[in-house]
């Protein structure tokens, strides 16, 4: 009874459970579910959604939030094959170039957020409000095919039959967990999450901490935005849409506080499986449009009773 | 006989401190109405008048869902959702065997219904609103494209010339919606919206039942997001499962130009019904301009990151001499 309530008591343990729960009856009910390739494609599916849920995570545990995630993919998804120069062969300088302008999103976020005290929420959905029309202008709405070699082989390489995008993923988690965890900085976001009044009365300078968390979102959002790209060979307007409401649900299923202050990325890995999964499951029960959404809200709503409850204040 | 007086004088003060940091919004609305006026003297006739109303009413009443839950501390993303399926609701009902008022208390019925049963989510399960009504926007999409896959239904010609033809009839309505939103503040649960958004601990110890508030303040913001829809549905002559989707975003837009702020409490209706007004006269204005719907979009991101930082910059500058 007692490991039953400590279970309760640790969301990412829950998170992950329900998702060791959700595919094994799964796969004992659907054929090919449990397929060693269909698992592999799941997670890596999910590695996109794990990745720009990293910096999702961190600017939600220091009580912000980050709405211009989907257009800073869609941003480096359709420029990064327009910036890359033809005279690399190894394509890493467009990777770069595209990085270093998603990091520059995220920076302008958390100059907007910091400096003139723009509420983050605003800032954000302003930015990519922003972003949108500009894209338009810049690529004119048509799709962009990309060539640019290292992309490509981040989107289909499979060392050892792991994909690339699963091992970034391996990657960015580990760091993730490490800066929350084990890292000074990391203990600064959550003082600053829990409580920013007597985390600045401490020493933690607000706007340094808050450039840097919207600049990290930034970097993960473009990096998921090139592994989309690098899987999809393809980048058009929209394409990173689905992600923002993704990312958010994925931190909120892993049990991280929306308010802040609280929580983990090691929820949020568990969390991204779920939402991926989710889909699949739906996908495979034929139904309409209509009936599809309503099974995927209400799933988010059943999960959420289980894993997201805020506690009573 | 004396308390007549002195309570007029309270009811000064309070209006006062109401308007008090809404002086700058009301003279950039004054600007832009002029400039509107000047550009295009056609909204001077009743016809020009009405159809600029139009435009604007359902902005405005999803403006007021959207701050009556930011008053209450909470905050909405299935408002567009909502404003599909009260546009799905009434073209589907409207034809039926009770015709257009069995459409029109349908769309409210299933307003009311649908806020109450998220709010009480959010009150009773504690859940965070931005999460429930984010999932609560999945289900509530799904329920319009199964009512009406694909555009279409039926709204009656005469209710499409009444509300939505050459007569003020859409103003006339916002009106009579803000004075019984009036009405409603006079009363212990209208005002307790505010003291539950500002101040939950202290308003339940107050006596605020802060869980009803809440259920109630969702109520009545999904009734009138299915309202906007029901006119949206008269304003197109058809009802579309998806012809909401920009007035999430939108309602949000308008409420924070109009100095309402996320954490509850902050703010009045008169300034987010002013921000939806100044959103709707932008959007008028850069289209008669002949800008390209996508410069639209660049125009306000800025001008929405401006309204938010100019007061503030402006605050830490009188602070700073």
């Amino acid at each position: 009874m007692k490991a039953v309530k400590a279970v309760f008591r640790n969301p990412p343990l829950l998170t992950f459970l329900l998702v060791a729960l959700v595919w094994l009856v799964a796969s004992l009910t659907l054929r090919g579910f449990g397929a060693y390739g269909h698992l592999r494609y799941l997670l890596e599916l999910a590695a996109v959604i794990g990745i720009v849920a990293a910096g999702q995570t961190l600017v939600i545990l220091m009580g912000g939030i980050d709405l211009s995630v989907g257009a800073v993919i869609t941003v480096t998804a359709i420029l990064l094959p327009l910036i890359s120069p033809a005279a690399d062969p190894t394509g890493l300088v467009g990777i770069v170039l595209a990085l270093a302008l998603a990091t520059g999103i995220g920076l302008l976020n958390g100059a907007g957020a910091a400096y003139l005290r723009v509420p983050p929420i605003i800032m954000t959905l302003a930015m990519a409000t922003f972003l949108q029309g500009l894209l338009v202008i810049v690529a004119g709405g048509s799709a962009v095919t990309v060539s640019n070699p290292a992309v490509i082989l981040l989107g289909q390489a499979r060392p050892l039959g792991i994909p690339a995008g699963i091992l970034l993923w391996i990657v960015v988690s580990v760091v993730v967990l490490l800066i929350i965890h084990r890292m000074p900085l990391g203990a600064r976001f959550l003082a600053l999450g829990a409580n920013p009044l007597a985390a600045r009365l401490s020493g933690v300078s607000v706007a340094r901490n808050t450039l840097l968390l919207y600049a990290l979102s930034g970097f993960f959002a473009g990096l998921a935005g090139i592994l989309v790209l690098g899987m999809n060979r393809q980048g058009y307007v929209g394409i990173g849409d689905p992600y923002l409401l993704m990312s958010i649900a994925a931190v909120v299923l892993g049990g991280t506080s929306i308010l802040g202050g609280r929580g983990t990325y090691a929820g949020t890995i568990p969390g991204a499986i779920l939402l991926v999964t989710t889909t699949a499951l739906i996908t495979v029960v034929n139904a309409s449009p209509g009936w599809r959404s309503i099974m995927f809200g209400s799933l988010i709503l059943a999960l959420l009773l289980i894993s997201g409850r805020e506690a009573r204040r | 006989m004396s308390a007549i007086p002195s309570s007029g004088w309270l009811y000064g003060a309070i209006q006062r401190g109401r308007n008090r940091g809404l002086g700058g919004l009301y003279l950039v609305v004054a600007a832009f109405l002029v400039l509107y006026a000047v550009l295009f003297p056609g909204i001077l006739s009743v016809s020009g008048f009405s159809k600029f109303t139009q435009n604007w009413f359902p902005l405005a009443l999803v403006t007021m869902a959207q701050a009556l839950l930011m008053l209450n501390g909470g905050i909405t993303l299935a408002i567009g959702p909502l404003v599909s399926l009260g546009a799905v609701i009434a073209a589907t009902t409207m034809g039926g065997a009770l015709g257009v008022p069995g459409g029109i208390l349908a769309v409210a019925l299933a307003g009311l219904a649908i806020g109450a049963v998220i709010g009480a989510i959010v009150a009773h399960l504690r859940l965070p609103a931005i999460i429930v009504t984010l999932a609560g926007s999945f289900i509530i999409t799904g329920v319009a494209l199964i009512l009406l896959p694909r555009p279409g239904g039926f709204i009656p010609d005469w209710l499409s010339t009444t509300l939505a033809g050459h007569t003020p009839v859409a103003f006339l309505l916002l009106v009579a919606i803000l004075l019984a939103w009036k009405a409603f503040l006079a009363t212990p649960l209208g005002i307790g919206i505010y003291a539950a958004g500002d101040n939950p601990i202290g308003a339940f110890r107050s006596g605020v039942p802060v869980e009803r508030v809440k259920i109630v303040a969702f109520a009545l913001s999904g009734l009138l997001a299915a309202l906007a829809g029901l006119f949206v549905a008269a304003q197109t002559g058809s009802g579309d499962p998806v012809i909401g989707t920009p007035f999430t975003l939108n309602s949000i837009a308008a409420a924070v130009l109009g100095g309402v702020g996320f954490l509850g409490g902050k703010g009045t209706m008169r300034g987010a019904i002013c921000g939806s007004l100044l959103l709707s006269v932008m959007i008028n204005v850069m289209f008669f301009l002949g800008f390209p719907p996508v410069a639209q979009y660049v125009a306000q991101g800025l001008i929405i990151v401006g309204a938010v930082a100019v007061p503030e910059l402006l605050k830490q500058w009188r602070a700073r001499r």
